[in-house]
């Protein structure tokens, strides 16, 4: 069967069905935009939340690191109770939209939780001494992102991840939808509850080259002195 | 330069007390004590770095340089440069001494490697080289000398002193060779614990 799916994941790479192409543009795109939108704010707030000192700092971390393993069907079932209770006006279930913001709060959590744990074990030292060279605030802060550059990518690769392979929260609020709110994962499940276990395997195929090329390419540009 | 005065650090587990000093300008004053005395504790607080008690001014801009040096993720020049840079400082002024001083700890060969990847040794001047480059009125070196082979070591004594005249030098060393060629005034401490 996994032989029949490798053939299959080829036939359907290059059967040129537009359905297919959809499906694999929707995910990515969806994927790639919420990971961005997330790494733009977690790395704002993982970071201000790291070097700053308020009351209820630790009790903060914990609900960050608390929704970094929110099951992703919860989470869905969260944004589906709000974009149908508070926000229903707005007409977002079962829209792209809403898929968009599901796998943002999925992943906003994720980078902002290991930036703060990166952050903190290296930034002390780093801004001690910052400090004691005259860097002010603004300077200690852009130095700190510099320096834990490395880790935000991991943050956005594990974010990424993360997004392009969930299946619950997506099918939840975007219900999947042919032509329309179908993405990879839940076309696997879709096929997977119908029998059609070489094109579920076809499509996992995929995914998994789709995940190693935009690995390979993130790592290459990340530019660090590490490797 | 800089004057204590009743001066106690709390580290939480242990409150440390310091003997009233004055620390001269143009002076290298050897900080001397057993281990866990406080010498790294008064020199951070003398940078501002710990919260204290009593009277501590400090006349100058200092800097102080940690007994495990701390190298940003980038070349040997661009750490040096670092202070320059945020004080938006013309760094082409700069270059003649940046290559001085790292000729004289015989660091010139590195200047363009990734300050990150070199030696203990390397680093420790990397990061000394960076706490002078812009004239701070006050240094205060940790343990400089860890690290360092012997070559090293007479080199950065022959830097200190050819800078003493206008920096104030304030250093915690066990090394006696090095002690005793900069010494112009010990500022002893210790025994002046108390259990928080």
């Amino acid at each position: 069967m996994i032989i029949e799916g490798i053939i299959e994941a080829f036939k359907l790479l290059f059967s040129l069905n537009r359905e297919i192409y959809t499906i694999i543009f929707l995910s990515l795109a969806i994927s790639i935009l919420a990971t961005l939108t997330a790494s733009l704010i977690g790395t704002f707030f993982g970071i201000l939340i790291s070097i700053s000192n308020f009351k209820l700092k630790k009790f903060t971390k914990k609900i960050v690191f608390t929704f970094m393993g929110i099951p992703p069907v919860v989470l869905g079932l969260i944004v589906l109770l709000v974009i149908t209770g508070p926000f229903d006006g707005f007409n977002l279930l079962f829209t792209k939209t809403a898929m968009y913001i599901a796998q943002t709060l999925l992943v906003l959590p994720i980078i902002i939780g290991n930036i703060i744990i990166s952050s903190e074990k290296t930034q002390k030292k780093i801004l001690e001494t910052a400090t004691t060279l005259g860097a002010k605030k603004i300077d200690k802060i852009k130095l700190l992102i510099i320096e834990i550059k490395p880790f935000i990518f991991m943050s956005v690769i594990l974010g990424f991840s993360r997004a392009i392979s969930e299946v619950g929260a997506v099918m939840l609020v975007g219900g999947n939808i042919k032509n329309d709110t179908r993405v990879m994962t839940t076309y696997i499940a879709l096929n997977n509850s119908m029998g059609e276990y070489s094109v579920s395997i076809a499509m996992g195929i995929i995914l998994l080259l789709l995940a190693f090329l935009i690995h390979t390419l993130v790592s290459r540009f990340r530019g660090d002195f590490y490797d | 330069m800089i004057d204590i005065k009743n001066l106690s650090v709390d580290l939480k587990t242990i409150e440390i007390s310091f003997d009233d000093f004055t620390f001269e300008k143009s002076k290298i004053t050897i900080v001397s004590g057993k281990n866990g005395s406080g010498k790294t504790t008064l020199l951070k607080a003398i940078a501002g770095l710990l919260e204290y008690k009593g009277d501590l001014h400090v006349n100058g801009e200092v800097t102080y340089n940690s007994q495990e040096p701390v190298i940003f993720n980038r070349t040997v020049y661009e750490n040096i440069s670092y202070p320059l840079k945020i004080r938006k400082l013309d760094l082409l002024e700069y270059e003649e001494k940046i290559w001085d001083y790292c000729k004289i700890l015989e660091m010139d060969h590195l200047i363009n490697k990734n300050a990150l990847k070199l030696s203990s040794g390397e680093k420790m001047k990397v990061s000394i080289i960076r706490s002078i480059i812009f004239n701070p009125d006050i240094v205060l070196l940790d343990e400089p000398t860890t690290h360092l082979d012997l070559d090293s070591i007479n080199e950065l004594g022959t830097l200190i002193r050819r800078l003493k005249k206008d920096m104030t030098f304030i250093i915690v060393s066990h090394n006696k060779t090095f002690i005793d060629s900069l010494m112009d005034v010990e500022y002893k401490i210790g025994g002046n614990h108390v259990l928080s």
